[in-house]
């Protein structure tokens, strides 16, 4: 499986705090996994690097990779497309690395429509989108979004309005008008309802058919209903890695989180 | 649904501009040239005036009220808009007269001693006969109305990529965007600037070449174009702002960090609204100063700029009808008021003189709307209408 998303050994510290500390991570295609750990682990920071926000002051970030045949050597040889330290948010924004927020972000005075339209995957020069406009095909492909996101009812509300699970799911389907490669998913579970966390659950599962996913989360029995891989992060490196049973089991990862 | 509000929308700008060429039609079936003389040349320049101010409101409106960037130095634009085109109608102008003088001289005049003339006539007044290079182009109406849009769209570009790349935002941009504006107004006030100092451009109401036309007929020319530009301005914003354009600069507004990470070069658009308000702004203030008559660096201090934001503050930011009622309204009262025509308050020791005392009466207003209507008297007035509904 080819590897889309590869971090390598990046640090970076704020005022002389550590917030990550020599870090590597990957991620395949078409990939779920799920990033867990306490308060103040690096979860967040570690999203900002990948999205740009924050410079890491070592390491390496890098994203997509392809084999290539060398005739010379006579062997396949890897390589990255992109170096994503070189470029800025809306930049690996376009090349298809999707955010959401921890609290909902969603355009709170735009309709839930319109919330799905300025998201979707279209140039984003200002000379072209002055003169966008909707055709068939993308009307059609957010209505089926708004059908995933269980949003069809609500498609000319004012997104200020809905409910906060609600505001979640919007915020997913505009990751998902971007048809991005990669989606970055920062605690989608907070502040929903059971019933709203068994339908994100069954989203997020949805979403990894043709996509890969990172969801980052604190509470451990959301992730256990995602079955995936699961990397517990501490004090900004990674403690453990694997199954929801091995991690789960592993001492040094139930002193972190039951000795606070 | 949404189709019953683009028709609204679509209505509301058809009844925009009937009532602005009704207005105009109005205006000059009672002017002193086409019609009975109720109204005078000098209410129609006023109006005339407003007119313009009511442009570069919706210039401001769209670029605080849409977009979220306070500017406090839209004014800048506006004032340099007036200079470029004061400097060909004054050249111009200077150019005919002294030509004038010289058909009685026994020798045509040269070429130096032509161009020293003018120049006499023009710098004299700052110690000077020399025509400075910055007015090389000033005897062409067409390169001077180039200007118009070159000299403050290239002021902004640079400005603005500077400040936008920097992600300078909020009160610091605005505090930026007023020492810009306090920079290029102190610069103009030095009589070595070339553009005659705290003496500035006068004589602008007088146009070369149609002067035989007289005040009256002239002033209701300025006046129609004002009404057209401001039509045409209106249509622009708003179907700019109805547009998936609009949509993307309204979200920059409420959450800068969001667009971005959409993928979108929200610097580029911020600089795209940046530089397209201040040209407008630059032609609103071409269309002025010859309505005006002159020109000087004191009309581009900061308050002016000030003055502006609260207009459309008052107004009703975020609307395009804000923006005109708020200009239209307040620079109307604010000429009866400095006008000397408000009667004055005695109260025994003490004489309330509207001239000094319209801006504590305007601060006051300002307050007050700002308290009871967070978005002025557009939505005052929606408030009320939704009420009674």
């Amino acid at each position: 499986m080819n590897t889309l998303l590869k971090v390598e050994k990046i640090s970076v510290s704020f005022d002389g705090f550590k917030a990550i500390n020599s870090l590597s991570y990957s991620i395949g295609k078409n990939e779920l996994k799920a990033i867990i750990g306490p308060n103040g682990a690096g979860k967040t920071t570690f999203m900002d690097i990948i999205t740009g926000q924050t410079k890491p002051d070592e390491g390496k970030v890098l994203f997509g990779e392809r084999s290539v045949w060398l005739e010379s050597d006579q062997k396949y040889q890897v390589v990255w497309d992109e170096n994503l330290l070189m470029k800025s948010e809306s930049q690996i924004a376009l090349l298809g690395i999707g955010r959401k927020f921890q609290r909902p972000t969603v355009f709170e005075l735009k309709t839930v429509f319109e919330n799905l339209f300025i998201s979707m995957k279209k140039n984003r020069s200002p000379f072209s989108v002055l003169f966008q406009k909707l055709n068939r095909d993308e009307k059609n492909l957010i209505e089926k979004i708004l059908g995933e996101i269980s949003l069809k009812n609500e498609q000319d509300r004012i997104a200020g309005e809905l409910s906060h699970g609600q505001k979640q799911w919007l915020e997913i389907g505009m990751l998902l008008t971007q048809e991005p490669k990669l989606l970055l998913i920062d605690e989608p579970a907070a502040g929903m309802t059971s019933n709203e966390r068994r339908q994100t659950v069954e989203i997020l599962k949805k979403l990894s058919a043709d996509k890969s996913v990172i969801v980052v989360e604190h509470d451990m029995e959301f992730v256990k209903d995602l079955e995936c891989e699961v990397t517990v992060l501490h004090e900004g490196s990674i403690l453990s890695e694997g199954s929801i049973e091995h991690v789960s089991s592993n001492n040094e990862v139930i002193e972190v989180y039951l000795g606070r | 649904m949404t189709n019953s509000i683009n028709d609204l929308l679509a209505r509301h700008t058809l009844i925009f501009t009937i009532v602005v060429i009704i207005f105009s039609l109005f205006i000059t079936f009672f002017s002193e040239p086409y019609g009975n003389g109720l109204i005078s040349t000098s209410f129609v320049k006023t109006l005339g005036k407003t007119v313009c101010l009511c442009i570069i409101a919706l210039a401001m409106d769209v670029v605080w009220g849409y977009c979220g960037i306070l500017s406090l130095g839209h004014f800048a634009f506006f004032g340099l808009g007036g200079y470029m085109i004061g400097m060909w109608l004054m050249y111009e102008r200077t150019a005919i007269i002294v030509q004038e003088a010289a058909t009685n001289e026994l020798l045509p005049l040269t070429e130096t001693e032509l161009s020293n003339a003018i120049g006499n006539q023009i710098f004299g007044v700052v110690g000077g006969y020399e025509i400075p290079s910055i007015w090389m182009f000033a005897d062409s109406l067409g390169l001077q109305l180039i200007l118009v849009i070159a000299v403050p769209g290239i002021l902004a570009f640079i400005f603005g990529w500077l400040a936008f790349r920097s992600r300078v935002t909020g009160v610091y941009l605005s505090i930026l965007t007023q020492a810009l504006t306090l920079a290029l107004s102190l610069y103009l006030f030095q009589n070595d600037s070339g553009l005659r100092g705290n003496n500035g451009l006068s004589g602008l109401q007088n146009i070369p070449g149609i002067e035989y036309l007289g005040q009256e007929v002239i002033s209701i020319g300025f006046f129609w174009a004002s009404c057209i530009f401001l039509i045409s301005i209106f249509l622009l914003f708003h179907s700019l702002m109805k547009s998936k354009f609009g949509l993307i600069i309204t979200s920059i507004r409420d959450n800068e960090t969001r667009v971005r990470f959409l993928g979108y070069n929200v610097e580029i658009y911020k600089l795209f609204i940046f530089v397209l308000t201040a040209i407008i702004s630059s032609i609103a203030g071409a269309l002025y100063y010859p309505q005006a008559g002159i020109i000087n660096p004191a009309e581009l201090a900061p308050i002016a700029s000030i003055y502006l934001a609260v207009w459309v503050a008052i107004g009703g930011r975020g609307k395009l009808y804000g923006a005109i009622i708020g200009a239209a309204f307040v620079s109307l009262f604010s000429s009866w008021f400095t006008g000397g025509q408000a009667p004055d308050i005695p109260l025994g020791i003490f004489t309330i003189e509207w001239v000094n005392w319209w801006t504590v009466l305007l601060g006051f207003g300002f307050v007050l709307i700002t308290i009871f209507s967070e978005n002025g008297i557009i939505g005052f007035l929606r408030n009320i209408f939704v009420k009674e509904k």
